[in-house]
């Protein structure tokens, strides 16, 4: 299909698909035309030429099936749409989130996540029913009736022109009240987040008016708000559902309006029984498609709009592959360089970290201080291959990392990040996220060393506990220790220490540099940290607010 | 259906009964809007039937005129049924949530809990929304669709009594048996647990993307969503061959019956039982009553994912509260009275470290005491225990010698008067908020508080003044403006003791200092709780306190 989304999507539902649909759904069509006309036949044969039930059988008999036939086009219509559906959604959710990771940590972080998790999951089914529902349905409420009233024509060319008449009245009366139903809809919307803010706000000030003991006004602004959407929506439905009553208009006085000129010309007798009573059995499948698809309307305002979203997601160009030529030499022994590293993000106009040389030699420990926002978390990042570098490069010996293979270069380094993601499953599999195959001992070590042991022999299921979405059960201390136990278990060489410590209280940071410290002994470490107390006997601190270059000595 | 579902469905019903007025209207509406399909259809055969013996015009006006009125009506009944469905399914949702919002009441504030208020403000939103399918989309066309089976019926029954018969078994096969065949195809509870985890797995993807990149787990997640996914897909595939499958049996039962039907219509035109113009009104009608049966499908089908909304709203008002009010409440003491904390000892969750460990603090009537450390070492946890929003673990806290435990949670709270960090001020006018504690307050009182709260210049000044709406969570206004409000809400509640969180939180510290100033000097004779990870100076105070990792590590005397 010349369909510009789905050239932007680079995906549709397979032409077959879309062609068996529209098939499936004329062939309905026609079994109604037969139903008609066996009808008619029937009760002309009857009434005119006595016909006895012996002589109609067949009839009768094609009669049932037809009805009983239209039933089965119509599993099968379901089956396909289904099958186009599930098909394109799927693939479509497995090239988006392939794409997104592809863009890499730092393009999907920010106010973008929720949208883009939104896209993936709800946007791309949205995509899959407009293609696999909503085009075939379109398509067959624009063929099926040309094909109904083709056949009336043949029969009787009167009642063709009262059908097309009243279909011709179906655009227009559709675009008028298209474009004031979507208004009413865009409003709708509208008005159902501010329900949903207004909602959201009574629940988090509930403990303000616990306090002050009035519950009561929170009930009733709940109900007052509850019962003012209610008038509004049925306020926006009156005018949402006129396109609808409009089209049922146009169907029923198109039916009846065929009934009375049949009718009046029987009268005269210039017309047969049969074909007065099959005309009219069929003018009501003249609009039953156009309706169907109207009932779809919603769904294709929903498709185009995600499906624009997901569009948006795909163009963007990620970030080149490494060429993977480069072979690491031994980290224990090369020297870790930055060679005039600089990171910038497209929504900001000045950089996240001015030009950075540095080179920290094999176990030494090297500080990264700063006020915020002066590149320290960008700086580790960019070491560990998580934010695209704007220029510069980072060399382990003579190699530059970013002609290593991504797997590789991330077996190099043990990093903590500041606020450190938890996934929402069990505890033990957040810690293993740093080393799937890692066995109990390992896990048990990297538990004790970063002070979590005690949490989890006090949790009644110990590691099989759930955390919750993003480990909400856990304080930020104890997510923080989780973050830390990853990459123990992980067991890099060069470890890169984002904020540590920093939402513990000073005890547990003195508790946590203690346990830390076998860990650490022999271990490349960079630290970036307001306090640096975590990591005793510093080599070198950098001072990444004062200059770019500013070393200075502990 | 499962027993489960049924008693899911009438604990829902049971709190918000069906609006049986308008219910009944939609009702009324659905059947005549069906009853003008059937009846277009129905009287434009017969008009036909009998034009074609060439009886004359007059003989057939009344035909000509009942078809094209129902043609004409058909629509605005259907309209106006969809309208009255919607307002009636609606009108449910009112009871539903104010009924939620009172189980969340007592929940509220939930530290390290399961649940966060993004998440409950979504339960009150999208899950009670999906009730209104009950009784718009369940209830109204299982009785629109009896009532036109029936209709269909009797009126078969008129004209061939045997018609009536095979109509009858017919429509009874499709009307169990297609609902039946879709309810099969419904998800199953590990199929709607996959569609959560799916979205989990996605949001996941997206903010620990760095995680998965650092250390190399990448392919892994894809793998997880990957076979998500396919679950998903087979779930749905599942249903859609369910629902498939009841359409195919309800066109199966209406060939049979259809062609059943003119048979002996037929049969009783031979025998002159059957006046022949008649002949053509017994396939129709029973065309037009097989139309109701797929809506009827689509509601069970539908049913299952209600009852999950359904089951997950009940889960959440059935939790138990932390804290519940004693049977024979003592009445609380009057006017100022001591606070004393004796070894409190409180806890989130078993697992977990206790928040307050063993704290004894005495608030002597008309004192002044500031409550310090660093964040996390347990100082809001003291205003959950003093506001009883929170069970003690051990330990014991008295108002004028009477333990809180054995006082109703209104009359403890009724005690103090809160500004919580950020001073919550809610969507409104200044004055909606004010009176929030003080619902009979006077326009005296009012300029008091604001004087107090040294507000009364800066609203004067507003062109709207108190009428000035503040904005969803105060957004309109500075944060030294909110907590001067929220501050002048809690002199207007006019209580013995007055509870600060972090007043200045988020302003710049000589703001925060004249802020904290001019509140103790608004507070006169109260007893003052002052809690705050940072006190410019201790002048002012009578004690000071300090927190750390739940425990009371010093209590000295302040200078005032």
């Amino acid at each position: 299909m010349a369909d510009p989304l789905a050239r932007r999507l680079g995906a549709a539902p397979p032409a077959r698909h879309l062609a068996g649909s529209v098939l499936l759904g004329v062939a309905q069509s026609a079994t109604v035309v037969v139903q008609a006309v066996l009808v008619a036949t029937v009760i002309q044969r009857v009434l005119r030429a006595g016909a006895t039930l012996n002589q109609i059988e067949p009839q009768l008999a094609g009669l049932g099936a037809a009805i009983a036939g239209r039933g089965f086009l119509g599993w099968a219509a379901e089956w396909l749409a289904q099958r186009s559906t599930t098909a394109l959604s799927t693939a479509l959710r497995r090239e988006l989130v392939r794409r997104m990771l592809a863009l890499g940590p730092s393009w999907l972080a920010g106010e973008r996540a929720g949208e883009l998790a939104l896209s993936a999951t709800t946007g791309v089914d949205a995509v899959g029913l407009y293609y696999g529902r909503y085009l075939p349905q379109l398509v067959v409420g624009a063929l099926a009736p040309l094909g109904v009233l083709a056949w009336v024509g043949t029969t009787d060319w009167i009642s063709l022109l009262i059908l097309i008449g009243m279909v011709a009245a179906v655009p227009p009366t559709m675009v008028v009240f298209g474009r004031r139903a979507a208004d009413a809809t865009a409003r709708q919307w509208r008005r159902l987040s501010s329900l949903s803010a207004r909602l959201l706000e009574l629940i988090q000030g509930l403990p303000t008016l616990r306090a002050f003991g009035r519950v009561d006004y929170g009930r009733r602004e709940v109900a007052e708000a509850t019962d003012s959407l209610r008038r509004a929506t049925v306020r926006t439905l009156r005018v949402a559902l006129l396109s609808s009553l409009s089209l049922e208009l146009l169907a029923g006085l198109g039916t009846g309006l065929v009934a009375m000129v049949l009718g009046l010309r029987l009268l005269d007798g210039r017309l047969t029984l049969s074909v007065a009573l099959a005309v009219l059995l069929v003018s009501p499948e003249v609009f039953l498609p156009l309706r169907r698809a109207a009932a779809e309307f919603h769904a294709s305002a929903e498709g185009r709009t995600a499906g624009r979203r997901v569009a948006a997601v795909l163009a963007v160009d990620a970030v080149p592959k490494p060429t993977g030529v480069g072979t690491l030499p031994d980290p224990r022994r090369a020297a870790l360089f930055l060679d005039a590293v600089t990171v910038s993000y497209p929504d900001r106009s000045t950089p996240a970290l001015a030009p950075l040389t540095l080179r920290v030699e094999p176990g030494q420990r090297v500080g990264l201080v700063g006020p915020s926002g002066s590149g320290k978390s960008s700086a580790l990042g960019a070491v560990a291959g998580l934010v695209p570098l704007t220029s510069g490069r980072v060399l382990l010996g003579e190699v530059d990392l970013a002609t290593v293979e991504a797997e590789q270069r991330h077996r190099l380094f043990s990093w903590v990040p500041q606020r450190p993601h938890l996934f929402a499953t069990t505890l033990g599999e957040n810690i293993r996220l740093g080393d799937p195959d890692a066995d109990e001992e390992a896990v048990a070590r990297a538990l004790v060393a970063a002070g979590l042991d005690e949490l989890v022999s006090r949790l009644p299921r110990g590691l099989d506990t759930e955390v919750g979405e993003r480990g909400t059960t856990l304080s930020s201390g104890e997510r923080h220790r989780v973050a830390i136990a990853r990459a123990i278990l992980h067991d890099g060489p060069i470890v890169l220490l984002d904020e540590p410590g920093g939402p513990l209280d000073p005890a547990d940071r003195r508790a946590l540099t203690q346990s830390l410290a076998g860990w650490l002994e022999g271990r490349t470490v960079i630290v970036a940290a307001h306090h640096l107390d975590l990591v005793p006997d510093l080599d070198e601190v950098v001072d990444l607010g004062a200059s770019a270059l500013a070393v200075t000595s502990p | 259906m499962s027993t489960r579902t049924g008693r899911t469905l009438r604990r829902l019903v049971a709190v918000s009964p069906p609006p049986w007025g308008r219910l009944t209207g939609a009702i009324v509406l659905a059947v005549a809007a069906s009853a003008a399909s059937v009846g277009l259809m129905a009287g434009s055969g017969a008009l036909v039937d009998k034009a074609a013996t060439r009886p004359g015009l007059g003989a057939i006006a009344g035909l000509l005129a009942a078809v094209e009125v129902v043609a004409f009506l058909r629509a605005p009944l259907r309209y106006a049924e969809r309208l009255v469905a919607h307002d009636a399914g609606l009108r449910a949702l009112t009871r539903w949530r104010v009924w939620l919002f009172d189980r969340l009441e007592p929940l509220l504030p939930a530290p390290l809990q399961r649940w966060r208020s993004g998440d409950l403000a979504r339960r009150l939103i999208a899950d009670v929304d999906s009730l209104q399918d009950l009784y718009l989309r369940g209830l109204g066309p299982l009785v629109a669709a009896v009532v036109a089976g029936v209709a269909a019926v009797v009126v078969e029954g008129v004209l061939v009594p045997g018609a009536a018969a095979l109509l009858g078994v017919c429509l009874l096969v499709a009307m169990l048996g297609a609902p039946a065949v879709a309810w099969s195809g419904r998800q199953s509870e590990e199929d709607r647990a996959a569609a959560g985890a799916l979205s989990a797995d996605l949001v996941d993807l997206v903010h620990g993307a760095a995680e998965l990149v650092a250390f190399g787990r990448s392919a892994d997640q894809l793998e997880r969503i990957e076979q998500r996914a396919a679950r998903l897909a087979r779930a749905a595939r599942r249903r859609s061959r369910a629902l498939g499958a009841a359409g195919a049996l309800v066109g199966l039962c209406a060939g049979v019956a259809t062609a059943g039907v003119l048979a002996l219509g037929v049969h009783a035109v031979a025998d002159r039982h059957l006046e022949p113009i008649m002949l053509a009104v017994l396939p129709l009608v029973s065309l037009g009553a097989f139309e109701v049966v797929p809506p009827l499908a689509a509601a069970v089908a539908g049913l299952s994912e209600l009852q999950a909304s359904g089951r997950r709203l009940l889960q959440l008002a059935d939790q138990e509260p932390p804290v519940r009010d004693p049977e024979h409440p003592r009445s609380a003491p009057s006017g100022a009275t001591e606070v004393t904390l004796d070894e409190v000892r409180l806890r989130y969750r078993p697992e977990h470290r206790p928040a307050l460990d063993g704290v004894s603090l005495v608030l002597a009537p008309g004192s002044r005491t500031a409550l310090v450390g660093p964040s996390g070492s347990g100082k809001t946890s003291v205003l959950h225990a003093l506001l009883r929003f929170w069970p003690l673990e051990s330990g014991c806290i008295e108002l004028g010698g009477t333990p809180v435990d054995q006082l109703a949670q209104r009359s403890v709270r009724a005690q103090f008067a809160t500004v919580v960090e950020d001073g919550h001020l809610f969507a409104g006018t200044i004055a909606d908020n004010l009176r929030l504690a003080r619902p009979d307050a006077t326009d005296a009182d009012i300029d008091t508080a604001l004087g107090a709260a040294q507000l009364d210049d800066w609203v004067a000044e507003l062109p709207l003044g108190l009428d000035t709406p503040v904005g969803e969570h105060g957004s309109r206004l500075s944060g030294g403006q909110r907590q001067r409000i929220a501050l002048a809400r809690a002199l207007l509640a006019d209580r013995p003791v007055l509870l600060l969180d972090e007043p200045g939180g988020g302003l710049d510290p000589p703001s925060a200092d004249r802020l904290l100033t001019d509140v103790l000097a608004a507070a006169a004779e109260r007893t003052v709780l002052v809690i705050s990870h940072h006190l410019g100076g201790t002048e002012m105070f009578d004690t000071v306190a300090e927190l750390s990792a739940g425990r009371l590590v010093s209590l000295r005397p302040g200078a005032r």
